[in-house]
């Protein structure tokens, strides 16, 4: 059986690293027997690449291709640190205990289990105390951030579920979640949308990636069976991630938006994958927070 | 007519089938002229597809200036009202039958123009 090495190199979450995640994807999708990949030249991986290599390690899998991440090649300390410290090393062969620090637990989700994924965003993500809200803002915040989850589970057709992974970064004080699937896609979920309400292949065929989230992101709309109003989720996390001055970013198939202090853009990018990746940087500063109703200073 | 939703969904009202379950108990009720009571005492998390089938839905053919008039939330604290705000606005504004094609027609305008 052929055993593809593919290597694993620093990765961040600028546009150019998910350009990374997204060659490694299209190797590894290529490869018809075994996948190692080899950790010698990986400096840093922040949790969307943590996100993103466990899930596609599971894809791979479904597809019967043999995965295995070579851990003796991973001679970075603080690496490997940090995938035993969420958990990720040890579900992918080297076994070891999650323990706490900066990051945030890797995490699978086979399915909607809105409790699990509650109670992970609400404890594991939000509430470890980074950030200093009260507990009626902290479940405002997860309750935006679970629209990304049932979209992604009701929209993407993902047959091996979700895939999520975060961090504190105590120097810039930002709070990071990336949650990741392989399913179809928001610009294919669109068309196909598109196509089935009767518009011709060829003007569906026309629309660019960017276009497809561009209308995806607006409110109102929504590809799911007609009947009750819906597409309201990216929006309230939008709205959401602009009050805080953050950022909210989306990579799905070969289209890219991010919402930021600066406004929208929606960007056509050179390697499309099949699957979607949403990436929310949230400000740990509790003086951009406050309901108008709360009785107490925020801090 | 009250329904306890801590009672009957939980703390957290997050997902569209726990909205169709205060549908299916509050529609005809309040398709007859009665006032409804949601009481949301403890509810403490929401998202906006629980909404959209629990209270978005009722306008497909109950008029919103009626609805209001009806359907009292009570204890819904600020980010459960927003959400609640959010989805009747939309809902009010949806039709099942838009112009698909004029859609992509447009979209494929803006698309030239971004381009230029």
């Amino acid at each position: 059986m052929a055993i593809q090495i593919i290597n694993i190199p620093r990765i961040n979450d600028t546009p150019a690293d998910f350009a990374k995640l997204f060659v490694i994807w299209s190797q590894a999708l290529d490869s018809s027997g075994e996948v190692v990949f080899n950790l010698s030249e990986c400096a840093f991986l922040r949790p969307n690449a943590v996100a993103f290599l466990g899930g596609l390690a599971r894809l791979l899998q479904a597809r019967g291709t043999s995965v295995d991440f070579d851990w003796n090649t991973c001679r970075n300390g603080a690496v490997k640190n940090n995938l035993e410290q969420n958990g990720f090393a040890d579900k992918f062969g080297h076994p070891s205990k999650t323990r706490q620090g900066e990051s945030i637990p890797y995490r699978e989700n086979a399915d909607m289990n809105m409790n699990e994924i509650m109670d992970y965003l609400t404890d594991s993500w939000l509430g470890r105390g980074w950030v200093h809200v009260s507990p009626k803002l902290r479940d405002a915040i997860v309750g935006r951030v679970w629209e990304i989850y049932n979209n992604a589970f009701e929209h993407s057709r993902t047959g091996v579920g979700v895939f999520s992974c975060g961090q504190h970064f105590g120097n810039c004080n930002d709070l990071i979640l990336s949650v990741v699937d392989f399913g179809q896609g928001i610009p294919a979920n669109v068309r196909n949308f598109f196509h089935s309400q009767q518009v011709e292949q060829d003007q569906v065929e026309k629309l660019s990636d960017a276009a497809c989230l561009k209308w995806a992101f607006e409110r109102g709309n929504s590809t799911c069976p007609q009947g009750v109003a819906r597409g309201l989720g990216l929006d309230l996390l939008r709205e959401f991630v602009h009050l805080n001055q953050g950022k909210l970013e989306i990579y799905s198939n070969g289209g890219y938006a991010i919402a930021d202090a600066r406004g929208e853009r929606f960007i056509n990018h050179s390697h499309p994958f099949e699957g979607t990746v949403v990436h929310i940087t949230l400000r740990c500063d509790e003086m951009l927070y406050q309901f108008r109703d709360e009785a107490e200073p925020p801090f | 007519m009250k329904l306890l939703i801590r009672e009957k969904i939980g703390p957290r009202c997050i997902i569209k089938e726990d909205g169709q379950k205060v549908y299916d108990e509050i529609h005809d009720p309040l398709a007859h002229g009665d006032i409804v009571t949601l009481d949301f005492r403890e509810v403490a998390q929401f998202a906006s597809p629980f909404f959209n089938f629990a209270i978005g839905q009722l306008l497909k053919d109950i008029e919103e200036e009626e609805l209001r008039k009806l359907l009292q939330l009570e204890n819904l604290n600020e980010t459960g009202r927003l959400v609640v705000q959010r989805v009747i606005e939309n809902a009010a504004k949806y039709h099942g039958d838009k112009d698909y094609r004029k859609i992509v027609d447009g979209i494929l305008r803006q698309q030239a123009k971004d381009s230029d």
